[in-house]
């Protein structure tokens, strides 16, 4: 075997080692893991369960009456016990429904659901508590820890050894017969497990079609070590595009979960702890997981391309900036699976978020969060980088396509606002971590200041992620339209001024945190300034369609469907700088409608519309056109049947980050069981029920219309037809090369130097093979100074 | 991909071959992000809010272990680096200049946003929380019940300057930093010059010596600064008696002996007794202490980050690893380091002399 093999064998294996020591956070965190006393049983005396020991549970009915006091008598036999000792034993006893109470003082509550022996029990080996059933239908499960003890508490071995443990569990039916609960952790882990298989079997499958004769560790090995290692643009490109989509998938499995649970009034599939671990995760996970990735997997592709540079400034760093947001993933989502995870809200309120209420993921999340913020800066370094000076010769600023300028304003704003949210961060961190009191209020820190430093960030972010899917529907529409896009330095000059007034408008999140009432006007009138640069692209990309002629591809019907969603979004966005209505608005479902309609109908349809146009180009095969449509009307009904009707639901009054609601003829039942019948406060009209059904039913039809892409994905790599270098007739420098492009992906390095580098005539030239509007738009605009060419 | 790049064998543990393009594959940047992520994990299972756990303590040093393997193999990748390969700017505006250069300005303008977000930090609460001399001297701390019977702490803010300024001697190792940094930015200097001394005009050997030395006595000035700071936080020194200058024998404690700590919500000062009562005002000054050892820790994080690059550089001048073709890549760490010494200067007049 020669010495690469051998390398590449044992770094893979080396690899894929260290990733596992990353993930430990996250598997010990299993349902089966540090889930606390239910799982790990009682303080467990001895390393091994003992047979010896036999525990026992008396009392229990086979099938139980609504709120009956039962009276439960726990004992074992076996083990070291004997009277003679100073100990004998020690239990623990945890039922999932209904509540247990000691009924002397050999037995303490720890909550109720869980309870265990006192000191004075300790000389026992057996116990009575009651247990009064739930007034509700449930399966109960019982689950009991006894130790056998030997005595030797006093001892220099510390007491424990020697002793012996077993474990016992017993479930009993209700009256009425009901089907088994999910347990939502179970149903996450799993998903995710499942996706993650099938990610890599796809994978592996891809590697096998490329090849099938090489089907072996052989060339496996050399095969993964050269994506682990890559640092090429197109290949970190891909990269990021696997995991954006899989952690698209992820997010959707939570959104899923979460609508469940909101399918009806009053459910109980996810308790309020779980609820609020639910939602965080999906936000964190779709902002910084998914929607971010996605963005920079187009920005790698196209970028260096879309300018005629051979890779980005700094490839390496490059390469950096990818690898550490899976390991971020992985603390992002320690805990989660646990019932530990982040509870705080994707914007990570303080004094919660430093408060020890606050979750133990909630340390990792940050810890998760510091390395993302990592990542976008060191992206941020190579972007502007790139794009400032690795332009062809004779490419100025005011002839960059506008994916390019739209990915420079993007990185611009992000780069300008993040290290703020990084040092928020590390505060945080020292305050749940060393101890530091940033954010303590006792000792007089303010927890507004995080709410500043967050939205200082988090307002320019939301940009960051809409601006690029500008880009995108700015590049396809043109295309589409078989001309130049309309009024292409409004265009710039519009993507720049939001990137300049995003900067002085975040106090719009924070105008009911009692913020000066000057200061809220400001704002107020800053936050409207914004819609004029986002209307005047929306009406260049009118004007673009009005004077070209519309070719129908699959991405020009997602950019259309861009241009209602987006609108509709910019539209409710402009209810909440007026502060009489956010006052009304604020943490409703009119929020959740709105940041949907521009997060899901902008930046994901924009992703979604750049995949299909960009799809041929980077993988040098064509997506089917049918299914393509097919996914659009399927996912563009379902979405709307998803995010319209919250807007109704919020007007009602219904609550955000909530995990349930009620409607008006809801009976309510007091602490004492009794019935309260009028309306609850904050209850909805009954209507709200059927509506929450109805978005949930889309939820699910929206969450599987995208399966549609991915098949269409698979299916097109594996035998799809090959794709021409130019498919849809675009002219910017990407379409002038292969598809796929070739590594360095423009020129070759010799003597130090770079040759043959494209330049700006070169597009022209194939501009030149354009009838229409757009070879004079060219001839006039982008023809560069005949020296810089030269150079 | 061409046959041209299948014939180099590229590796991607290093040493890289450069003068085809740019960097081929690499370990390092999965390798050293793994490592962030179990360092940051593992450091916040040590300690958890404040509570030590030292069984995490060796974890923590694997995390530290696992990104140093993966810097030594991106260090590898650079040590053949000649300047062969050093990309130039191919539009306009920045045209011929170096790329990377270009990357060092952008870099540090996000890090001028760190040390921004700090300070708004620290006026925040620096003009939002009354002074802790203010409150003693107003003198109804006594009447408010802030005394030692009832164990309450005011909430005041106690700048580190009131205990650094409060002496020459106390004050002496920040301002020797300050020295030490700004001679040190001048070394970088230094280093620089010969480095860049056109090929046939000195000694290669002569370049080698001075280039080593300029880049190791930075290296030191770092290490200096790093200790002082040490021994202003945790050590505190000793002063001999010396007659002739009128010197007396004392300790100057470190700010830890001194109780100025990011937990200290029982504080009290030495001057804050009322001298009638003997009783001692109480003040919970965690909040300033806080933003004190985490702004000047930011900037000390980034100075222990110079010298571990600087380590690497001065032993790749060392090996007589720069000569004018590959001089700039000192110059792009001594933009870095100026920012740090430019960042010192803005440090220490907020929080050791205001
Ligand atoms: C299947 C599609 C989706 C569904 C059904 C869905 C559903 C929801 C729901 C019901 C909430 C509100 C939870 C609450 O506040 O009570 C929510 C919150 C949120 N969603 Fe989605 N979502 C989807 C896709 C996305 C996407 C693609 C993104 C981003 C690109 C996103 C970003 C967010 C954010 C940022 C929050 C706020 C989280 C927080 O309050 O901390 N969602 N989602
Ligand atoms: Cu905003």
């Amino acid at each position: 075997m020669n010495r690469e093999k051998i390398i590449s064998r044992t770094l893979v294996i080396f690899t894929v080692l260290l990733l596992g020591m990353v993930a430990v956070p996250s598997a010990t965190s299993l349902p089966t893991g540090v889930a606390g006393v239910k799982d790990s049983g009682c303080n467990c005396h001895g390393a091994v369960v003992s047979d010896s020991v036999i525990p026992t549970l008396e009392g229990l009915p086979e099938t139980y009456n609504y709120s009956e006091i039962y009276t439960l008598n726990i004992a074992f036999t076996g083990g070291p016990a004997d009277p003679a000792n100073i100990n004998q034993g020690g239990f623990n006893l945890w039922v999932s429904d209904g509540t247990i109470t000691p009924s002397d003082a050999s037995v303490q509550s720890w909550n109720p659901n869980e309870v265990s022996h006192t000191d004075a029990g300790n000389d026992q080996t057996s116990w009575t508590v009651e247990w009064t059933a739930p007034a509700n239908d449930r399966n109960v499960q019982f689950i009991l820890h006894t130790n056998s003890v030997n005595g030797n508490a006093g001892s220099a071995e510390g007491g424990t050894i020697g002793d012996e443990w077993n474990r016992l569990s017993i479930q009993i039916s209700s009256p009425v017969v009901i089907l088994e609960q999910a347990n939502p952790y179970t149903v996450l882990t799993t998903l995710i497990v499942v996706s993650f298989v099938l990610l890599l079997t796809v994978l592996t499958f891809i590697f096998y079609q490329n090849n099938p004769e090489s089907f072996d560790w052989e060339h496996f090995a050399p095969w993964v070590a050269g994506w682990l290692t890559t640092t090429d643009h197109k290949r970190v490109g891909t990269l990021y595009f696997l995991a954006g989509f899989f952690f698209l998938g992820i997010g959707g499995i939570m959104a899923i979960l979460i609508r469940i649970q909101l399918m009806v009034p009053g459910n109980d599939f996810l308790t309020q702890d779980q609820y609020n671990q639910f939602f965080t995760l999906h936000g964190t996970t779709m902002i910084f997981l998914a929607a971010m990735p996605l963005i920079n997997g187009a920005a790698n592709w196209m970028v260096p391309l879309q300018i005629g540079a051979p890779d980005l400034a700094l490839p390496r760093l490059n390469a950096m900036s990818f690898w550490l947001q899976p390991v971020g993933a992985v603390l992002i989502f320690t805990g989660v699976f646990s019932g530990t995870g982040a509870d705080t809200g994707w914007t990570g309120y303080a004094p919660y978020i430093v408060s020890e209420t606050a979750h133990v993921g909630t340390t990792m999340w940050v810890a998760g969060q510091i390395l993302l913020v990592a990542s976008s800066t060191l992206t941020g370094i190579n972007f502007l980088t790139t794009i400032a000076v690795m332009r062809a010769p004779g490419m100025g600023w005011m002839q960059m396509p506008l994916f390019t300028w739209s990915i420079l304003v993007a990185n611009l704003m992000l780069f300008l606002s993040i290290p703020a949210f990084g040092v928020g961060l590390i505060q945080v961190y020292l305050d749940r971590v060393i101890g530091t009191a940033f954010y303590d209020a006792a000792s007089g820190g303010d927890p507004l200041l995080w709410s500043h430093l967050f939205w200082y960030f988090g307002h320019p972010e939301v940009y960051v992620v809409i601006v690029p899917a500008f880009g995108i529907i700015s590049e396809v529409i043109a295309t589409s339209a078989r001309r130049s896009v309309f009024g292409y330095r409004s265009m710039v000059y519009a993507m720049a001024g939001i990137g300049v007034v995003s900067f002085i408008v975040y106090g719009h999140h924070m105008f009911t945190s009692g913020m000066d009432p000057t200061l809220r006007f400001v704002t107020m009138l800053t936050t409207m300034l914004v819609a004029v640069p986002t209307g005047i692209k929306i009406f260049n990309w009118l004007m673009t369609m009005n004077g070209g002629s519309l070719v129908y591809r699959t991405h020009t019907l997602w950019a259309l469907g861009f241009l209602v969603t987006f609108t509709l979004g910019g539209i409710s966005g402009m209810f909440f700088p007026s502060m009489a209505m956010d006052l009304h608005f604020h943490e409703s479902y009119f929020v959740v409608a709105h940041f949907h309609y521009v997060l899901v109908g902008g930046t994901v349809f924009g992703l979604f519309c750049g995949v299909y146009y960009w799809f041929p180009k980077m993988s040098g095969k064509m997506l089917n056109e049918k299914l393509g449509v097919l996914h659009f009307l399927t996912a563009f009904v379902t979405y709307n049947g998803i995010f319209w009707p919250m807007h109704r639901l919020g007007v009602w009054g219904m609550a955000r980050r909530h995990h349930t609601y009620f409607i008006s003829v809801d009976e309510v039942r007091g602490v004492d069981g009794e019935i309260i019948t009028e309306a609850v406060l904050g209850a909805l009209p009954p209507e709200a029920a059927g509506w929450n059904m109805f978005i949930t039913v889309n939820a699910i039809l929206f969450f599987f219309s995208n399966f549609i892409l991915i098949a269409n994905v698979v299916i097109s790599l594996v035998r799809g037809e090959k794709a021409p270098a130019d498919p849809w007739g675009g002219w910017s420098f990407e379409w002038l090369t292969d598809s796929p492009p070739p590594t360095p992906s423009f020129g070759r390095f010799e003597n130090g130097e770079w040759h043959d580098l494209p330049t700006l005539a070169d597009a022209n030239e194939h501009v030149a093979h354009e009838p229409s509007r757009l070879g004079i738009w060219f001839s006039k605009l982008m023809v560069a100074d005949k020296e810089e060419v030269e150079n | 991909m061409s046959d041209h790049d299948e014939h180099h064998h590229p590796s991607a543990w290093g040493p890289h071959d450069w003068t085809h393009g740019a960097p081929h594959n690499s370990w390092s940047p999965l390798i050293m992000s793994m490592g962030f992520g179990i360092f940051l994990f593992m450091l916040a299972e040590a300690f958890t809010n404040g509570v030590f756990n030292a069984g995490y303590v060796p974890l923590v040093f694997v995390g530290l272990f696992v990104s140093l393997v993966g810097l030594i193999i991106w260090w590898r990748q650079d040590m053949s680096f000649d300047g062969t390969y050093e990309p130039m700017a191919t539009g306009a505006p920045f045209k011929n200049i170096q790329i990377r250069k270009v990357a060092i300005w952008v870099f540090l303008m996000s890090e001028m946003m760190v040390f921004t977000s700090l300070f708004s930090t620290y006026i925040r609460y620096r003009t939002g929380i009354e002074n802790c001399q203010t409150v003693f001297e107003r003198g109804d701390w006594m009447q408010q019940g802030y005394t030692l019977e009832t164990g309450e702490a005011l909430i005041c803010f106690e700048p580190a300057s009131h205990l650094i300024a409060s002496s020459m001697w106390h004050i002496a190792p920040g301002a020797i930093n300050t020295f030490a940094l700004i001679i040190s930015s001048f070394t970088i200097v230094q280093a620089l010059r010969w480095a860049k001394k056109p090929f046939g005009t000195i000694d290669e050997e002569v370049r080698r010596k001075r280039v080593f030395r300029y880049l190791g006595s930075t290296w030191i000035l770092a290490i200096i600064f790093l200790i002082l700071k040490m021994t202003e936080w945790f050590i505190g020194f000793y002063v001999p008696e010396i007659e002739i200058l009128g010197i007396h024998e004392h300790h100057i404690h470190s700010l830890y002996a001194e109780g100025y700590l990011i937990n200290a919500d029982h504080y009290h000062h030495h001057d804050w007794v009322d001298e009638a009562t003997g009783a001692t005002m109480l003040a919970d000054i965690s909040v300033s202490a806080s933003t004190f050892y985490v702004t000047t820790g930011t900037h000390g994080v980034h100075v222990a980050g110079g010298i571990i690059g600087l380590t690497y550089m001065t032993f790749k001048a060392w090996t007589g690893g720069y000569t004018p073709k590959n001089a700039v890549s000192i110059e792009y760490f001594g933009l870095y380091w100026h920012f740090v010494d430019l960042v010192w200067v803005l440090v220490f007049p907020f929080f050791y002399l205001y």
